[in-house]
């Protein structure tokens, strides 16, 4: 009796260590808080698509069939947070690799630990270009020769980009530019700036002004920018500020157009900034319209999976989804749940990725600190001009939509 | 010229909010020599719960009264936790409860709610009226109107009814006022019940302004405490005055000097206010026989 009861232990423990077999997977961001409509949307995103992946049976690795299962963590937007998170993560021996992270000022904080250990991390959907520059060669010290923190997002630098352009291309001369006081707010503005300058001029920057998370009257921003005369607001913040400033220019009847960072398409601008938000102009990787049959599955299952009738985030649950494909992509090549191996097949995918931004092919290559594009997933054709009209962000340019239903077929 | 008019305006319509919220703690004040430190948190209750009303399909004009009315139970319910033991065994422990009360709050609604910020419909409509070259909001505008009343008509009751009389004789002299046959105990109630329902009325009228979250009022709180200081603890006419002032204050501050210096003159008022007149500027000059 005493030996059956051992052997069943003992088999009951066996059969513990083999469920155990799996593809550990952390998902990070702020599930609550200002920044949530995007760090939650991420992880469902990207849980989506883990289930489809689970669903099929799971990666072929070595001749098993493994399931990705999933670690949340939410590090509340708040810098201290994310660094415990991404020191508890890096303590993990058998975590195979971490998606996440929505503030830029979150990724500084805790990427450090987590390229201590080598462990493989797909930020996305954080923008800030420090995100990823702070690994690049600086005259006072040289960026790491081996990184594991790669990015899935259209960063900054693409995004001021096209922010500047609209502006241009809409003839406009005189812009103020509105940011928050934070990391983002301020490397949005710095990118901005420089694309400026970096496009010729033709923008006069008229007025700079900075703003707190949590404030609400933007009246003071907002006259200096009309008593200057400017022509359009170019703004880098997170929604619910975004949305006092809409809420602002409508109040003291400053009518010209808003045109900034992505997060002009979070739920919470959105929503908090109603009929005044309309017109505003974002750029986008992802637009919730059913243009393809991948992205129509996608939307309907995320509609279905989660039972709302809009995503908050769009383009952090696309981001979110398309990562995860990718890493399973870079697990199966790798045919090993060893984070570094992933990183080293995330560095030369050999087969394209059918994601529903795109198709991923070859998507990032071997480090070099001297060109942290390297690691950035996202070109300017990745990108387009979205626009929020009625309570949902739309293609801005009916070309781009075109574009990338060329693209698909 | 504009300028200065437009943010003179629409910083001392905010004020007008700090104004409301010094009034509850003057309330306290007056008749127990006691402050809610959790004030704030029971304005972010209350337009939570307000929130929660209009969700269920309550219309907003049937919300109002109910929100006030959980403003009023809030109130008592702080007297009757945080402040009575300690008045009774005449301790400062009020100071601590009502701090410790007031973070439970803070965390009940983060655990209920949750941590995002939501908006507040009102069917006030949110077009910008425009007069002499300015620009105000009728959300805005119901904001003075609310404030304004609400003020008037507590002062109202504390000059005309039997009830008010009682609350002015327990401020004036609460041994006095006892010796009298008035229940000191009832008039502390009453006077934190009063103070709940400005602090709802508070929560419902900035709202629509600032939208709904757990950490809505904790801007406001600072600000309110400063106009209560400076004011003095026992003038409600100087409230209104101190918050006009200090909300237009903050706006121009925050236009001329920079908006990162939008809190600064709030502060500088209090210590000079505290270093110039410790009973606040409108404050009385208390004789103490001995």
């Amino acid at each position: 009796m005493k030996k059956t009861l051992l052997s069943m232990l003992l088999l009951g423990c066996a059969a513990q260590v083999y469920a155990a077999d799996s593809i550990k997977l952390a998902i990070t961001g702020p599930f609550s808080g200002g920044s949530a409509p995007m760090g939650a949307s991420m992880r469902d995103g990207a849980k989506l698509a883990i289930a489809e992946i689970n669903a099929a049976g799971g990666i072929a690795v070595g001749g098993k069939k493994l399931k990705i299962e999933v670690i949340e963590r939410d590090d509340e937007g708040k810098n201290d947070r994310g660094a415990l998170v991404a020191q508890e993560l890096a303590s993990m021996d058998d975590l195979s690799g971490v998606i996440g992270s929505v503030n830029t000022g979150v990724v500084m904080a805790g990427d450090k630990h987590l390229q201590e250990k080598g462990i493989t991390k797909i930020i996305t959907p954080a923008a800030g270009s420090a995100s990823m520059t702070q690994w690049a060669d600086k005259t006072d010290k040289p960026g790491p020769k081996d990184l594991s923190i790669f990015r899935f997002a259209a960063h900054d630098g693409i995004q001021a980009a096209m922010v500047v352009e609209e502006a241009i291309n809409r003839k406009l001369t005189k812009v103020a530019l509105l940011h928050d006081s934070t990391n983002y707010g301020v490397s949005g503005r710095d990118d901005l700036l420089a694309q400026i300058k970096a496009q010729g001029n033709k923008l006069e920057v008229v007025a700079t002004e900075k703003f707190n998370i949590g404030d609400k009257d933007m009246t003071a921003q907002l006259l200096k920018a009309k008593t200057a005369g400017a022509q359009a607001i170019l703004i880098w913040g997170i929604g619910p500020e975004l949305a006092a400033v809409a809420n602002g220019m409508d109040k003291i009847g400053l009518k010209v157009p808003l045109i900034g960072g992505w997060t002009l398409s979070m739920s919470n601008y959105i929503d908090n900034a109603g009929k005044n938000g309309n017109g505003t102009l974002m750029p986008q990787t992802f637009i919730e319209e059913p243009i393809t049959a991948k992205a129509r599955s996608f939307i309907d299952g995320y509609h279905k999976s989660y039972k709302v009738d809009r995503i908050p985030s769009p383009v952090s649950a696309a981001q979110g989804y398309d990562a995860v494909y990718i890493f399973a992509a870079a697990v199966k090549q790798a045919q090993s749940t060893d984070t570094r191996k992933i990183k080293e097949a995330l560095e030369d995918l050999k087969e394209p990725v059918k994601g529903v931004i795109a198709t991923w092919k070859h998507p990032f290559s071997k480090w070099n600190p001297a060109d942290e594009q390297t690691h950035e997933a996202f070109r300017r054709e990745n990108a387009v001009m979205g626009m929020v009209k009625d309570g949902r962000v739309v293609f801005a340019n009916e070309a781009d939509k075109q574009r990338l239903i060329k693209q698909e077929k | 010229m504009d300028v200065v008019l437009q943010m003179g305006v629409s910083g001392a319509l905010m004020g007008l909010v700090y104004a409301l919220i010094a009034y509850g703690f003057q309330l306290t004040f007056a008749t127990s020599k006691s402050i809610n430190f959790g004030q704030g948190e029971l304005v972010m209750l209350s337009a939570f719960i307000s929130l929660t009303l209009l969700n269920l399909g309550l219309p907003y004009w049937l919300m109002v009264p109910a929100g006030l009315l959980c403003g009023v139970l809030l109130g008592l319910v702080v007297e009757r936790l945080a402040v009575r033991l300690a008045l009774e065994q005449k301790s400062e422990g009020w100071i601590l409860m009502t701090i410790i009360l007031g973070l439970f709050g803070f965390s009940a609604a983060e655990n209920i709610w949750g941590r995002d910020d939501h908006p507040f419909p009102t069917p006030i409509s949110s077009d910008p009226m425009h007069f002499f070259g300015i620009s105000v909001t009728p959300v805005e505008l119901s904001v003075a109107i609310g404030v304004l009343s609400v003020m008037g008509l507590i002062e109202l009751f504390k000059r005309k009814t039997l009830w008010g009389k009682a609350f002015e004789a327990v401020s004036a002299d609460r041994d006095a006022a006892e010796l009298m046959g008035i229940s000191a105990k009832r008039t502390i109630m009453l006077s934190y019940g009063l103070s709940g329902m400005v602090a709802a009325m508070a929560g419902i009228l900035v709202s629509p302004i600032t939208t709904v979250g757990p950490t809505m009022a904790s801007a406001l709180i600072l600000k309110a405490f400063s106009v209560a200081v400076v004011a003095g603890l026992d003038s409600g006419f100087g409230v209104v005055l101190i918050g006009l002032f200090l909300g237009a204050l903050e706006s121009l501050a925050s236009f001329y000097i920079g908006s990162g210096w939008r809190e600064a003159p709030g502060l500088i008022l209090l210590i000079l206010a505290l270093a110039m007149k410790p009973n606040g500027v409108f404050g009385k000059a208390s004789i103490r026989k001995v």
